[in-house]
């Protein structure tokens, strides 16, 4: 489904990402984790299409199309999809006005025709229900005035509205407590299925209790440095990354 | 050689002179004198030149042309045309069922309009009642020199009354539209609304014109609220491409009365909205709230003045702009705190979003604050779009039209934030929005 090679990307003119390999495919949930400064943001938004993440080299093929030639509208419309780990907040748009506008704006890139008021209403209603959103909140601005525990969840609610078939997490478990946590888990997990695919970034490997990942790769210094199953995640957790003889500090 | 401050339009007067006959109560010596009075004013002073401070951000130069060319030919207004019916339906905000007037070519159109009935409410139309136009000039105490002007022209307008503890019922839309062959014409109304003690109204005046004319809509509008009483007061600007739109609204405030003032502009080359402001009593509330959208060719100039003569009032000021490739604007807003007017709370908030580096927005708050136990804020923004939200609403699948369109409209929607107390309000906002996309794509009067 995903596939890096020798992937390379600066950011203000400096090199974030030092060549990074790695292949996703459908069904599969791979977990990247890594020290502050590793370059782990700098991934996701480089295979997003973020301005000011700039590919020096390198390819990102996605179902076999170059990601890079695309807006991140486009690679959007191609069914990928970014939580962000710090959601933005967007006064004056309704969640339900955004999320509408979202998925008809991917169904027109798709050829399909536009969901109706009625379909979304129903449709963002049940996934909000599932993921134990309170429904006044659809009403509200987009992130705005929201928790960091809710932005994560309003994040999950987006997630399943959009059914994405990638998912780029980009440290969706930071700052929550164990409820919010087992929330998002929950939300990944419902996505999970034989042709899509889940790529986890995180610092902790505690989201890796609730969603198990079937690869857990270590990113340093702008590669990947180590690559295992989900016992690699529990052998960072027991002795850190300079246990694994990795610098907390590598730029 | 020393920039004139004032600008001589000599063939004003000439026009004048032959015209002077047509116009409404032209027979009656009170009314004729006074109009004659305010002409030689505006002789005298001539139009305000770009080095006046007030219109520093709108050069009227262009006017003195206008003013020697202006056709004074009638363009037949009770027609109901499929071009009336179209820009009708355009401008009519359906779902507010109130009385509705129709001005087409600055003459009331009969066939369009339902004037209000109802009890403790009077409605008279100046060329019907030239007494009333008469009464109202004699009242209105401003003397600038486009006020004389339009004193000295005016063609129609309306003065709508409330006695004391009355209510309209419904919002009145008062609509004024420019049809074909108003090219060079001037469009001159005025309006009055007053309100007695404990009186209650709700007043949409929309102002609509095709794209080829070149026409100058210039309104005058004088209110006046009594104890308690409580006016909304919007204005939805849709004028044509080429339009000149200038309208001047002058308010007296009194004891715990308030002023709601909403002022959209999108459509015109150059918009002037002035709204001068006084309170009369303590206790009182003037909220005024606007939005301009700009683009190339199109300059928007908002000016205000709230005059805090008394004690204890409240007046709040919140306007945004939107300026995109080759638009300009400017919002000058003047708050005046008298020596004795303590516990005055004024706030004053101006931001505008650049869609474009070739965009300019111009901000001048003025408070001259001479009391010293008040609370008085200003805040004035120009700003890009943010693009980190940007980012987010395309990693959802937005193009960058379609994103940048609902960040501009979540922007603009805080003039409406807090206001939505009613299912009118709502409708006003929906139009709004509906307009502002309309503007995002390129139409305002569609």
């Amino acid at each position: 489904m995903l596939e890096l090679k020798n992937l390379h990307a600066a950011v203000g003119g400096k090199e974030i990402l030092k060549g990074v390999n790695l292949t996703i495919n459908d069904g599969e949930v791979h977990a990247i984790m890594g020290p502050n400064g590793a370059g782990k943001s700098t991934l996701s938004y480089a295979i997003c299409g973020k301005d000011g993440y700039e590919v020096t080299s390198g390819s990102v093929l996605y179902n076999g199309k170059n990601l890079l030639d695309m807006d991140p509208n486009e690679r959007a419309g191609e069914g990928l999809f970014l939580g962000f780990q710090y959601p933005v907040e967007i006064p004056g748009i309704s969640n339900m006005n955004f999320l509408r506008t979202a998925l008809n704006s991917q169904r027109r890139y798709q050829d399909k025709p536009e969901v109706t008021a009625v379909d979304f209403l129903k449709l963002i209603r049940s996934k909000a229900k599932e993921l134990d959103m309170d429904p006044e909140m659809l009403k509200r601005a987009v992130n705005v005035g929201f928790s960091g525990g809710e932005k994560k969840r309003n994040e999950m609610v987006q997630m399943a509205v959009l059914n994405p078939s990638m998912a780029i997490l980009d440290e969706t478990d930071s700052g929550l407590d164990i409820d919010a946590l087992k929330i998002v888990a929950d939300g990944i997990n419902r996505l999970r299925a034989a042709d899509k695919a889940i790529l986890l970034i995180t610092h902790y490997q505690r989201l890796l209790d609730y969603v198990v990942p079937d690869f857990v790769h270590v990113l340093a210094d702008g590669r990947i440095v180590k690559s295992g199953t989900k016992d690699l995640a529990l052998q960072l957790e027991a002795k850190g990354y300079a246990g694994l003889g990795i610098s907390e500090n590598a730029a | 050689m020393t920039l004139k401050r004032h600008l001589d339009t000599p063939e004003a007067a000439i026009n004048f002179d032959k015209v002077k006959t047509t116009f409404t109560g032209a027979g009656e010596t009170s009314l004729t004198n006074m109009r004659a009075n305010a002409m030689g004013k505006f002789m005298a002073t001539g139009l305000p030149g770009p080095k006046v401070e007030e219109w520093k951000y709108t050069n009227l130069t262009f006017l003195v042309q206008f003013l020697a060319n202006e056709n004074f030919e009638f363009v037949k207004s009770d027609d109901y045309s499929a071009e009336v019916k179209a820009l009708f339906d355009k401008a009519y905000i359906e779902g507010i069922t109130g009385p509705v007037v129709v001005f087409v070519n600055g003459h009331f159109h009969s066939t369009l309009s339902s004037c209000p009935d109802e009890d403790g409410v009077k409605f008279s139309l100046f060329s019907e009642n030239p007494e009333a136009l008469r009464q109202s000039l004699a009242d209105s105490q401003e003397s600038t020199a486009l006020n004389n002007l339009n004193r000295a022209m005016t063609t129609d307008g309306y003065h709508l009354e409330i006695s004391a503890g009355g209510n309209l019922s419904q919002p009145i839309q008062i609509i004024h539209m420019a049809t074909s062959g108003t090219d060079g014409q001037s469009l001159r109304t005025r309006g009055k609304i007053s309100l007695g003690n404990g009186a209650r109204a709700k007043v949409i005046e929309s102002f609509i014109g095709p794209d080829e004319q070149r026409y100058w809509t210039h309104m005058i509008s004088d209110v006046d609220l009594a104890k308690a009483a409580e006016l909304s007061y919007f204005q939805f600007q849709l004028q044509g491409k080429q339009a000149i739109h200038m309208t001047e609204l002058h308010s007296t405030v009194a004891e715990k009365a308030k002023f709601n003032g909403m002022n959209l502009q999108l459509g015109a080359e150059v918009s002037r909205s002035e709204i001068m402001n006084s309170f009369t009593g303590e206790y009182a509330e003037i909220e005024l709230r606007g939005a301009y959208l700009g683009r190339v060719k199109q300059s928007h100039d908002i000016f205000t003045r709230i005059s805090h003569d008394k004690p204890h009032c409240q007046s709040n000021q919140l306007f945004r702009g939107v300026l995109d490739e080759g638009g300009t604007s400017a919002f000058q807003g003047k708050v005046i705190v008298a020596r004795d007017a303590q516990k005055t709370n004024a706030d004053q908030s101006n931001k505008n979003l650049l869609l474009s580096r070739k965009a300019e927005a111009n901000a001048k708050p003025e408070l001259l604050i001479y009391a010293d136990d008040v609370k008085c804020t200003h805040g004035a923004t120009v700003g890009e779009i943010d693009s980190e939200q940007l980012f987010y609403l395309k990693s959802r699948g937005m193009d960058e039209t379609t994103a940048k369109g609902l960040l501009v409209e979540a922007f603009v929607a805080e003039v409406f934030a807090n206001l939505l107390v009613g299912t009118d309000e709502e409708k006003l906002q929906q139009r709004f929005t509906e307009k502002t996309s309309g503007w995002l794509s390129g139409e305002v009067t569609s």
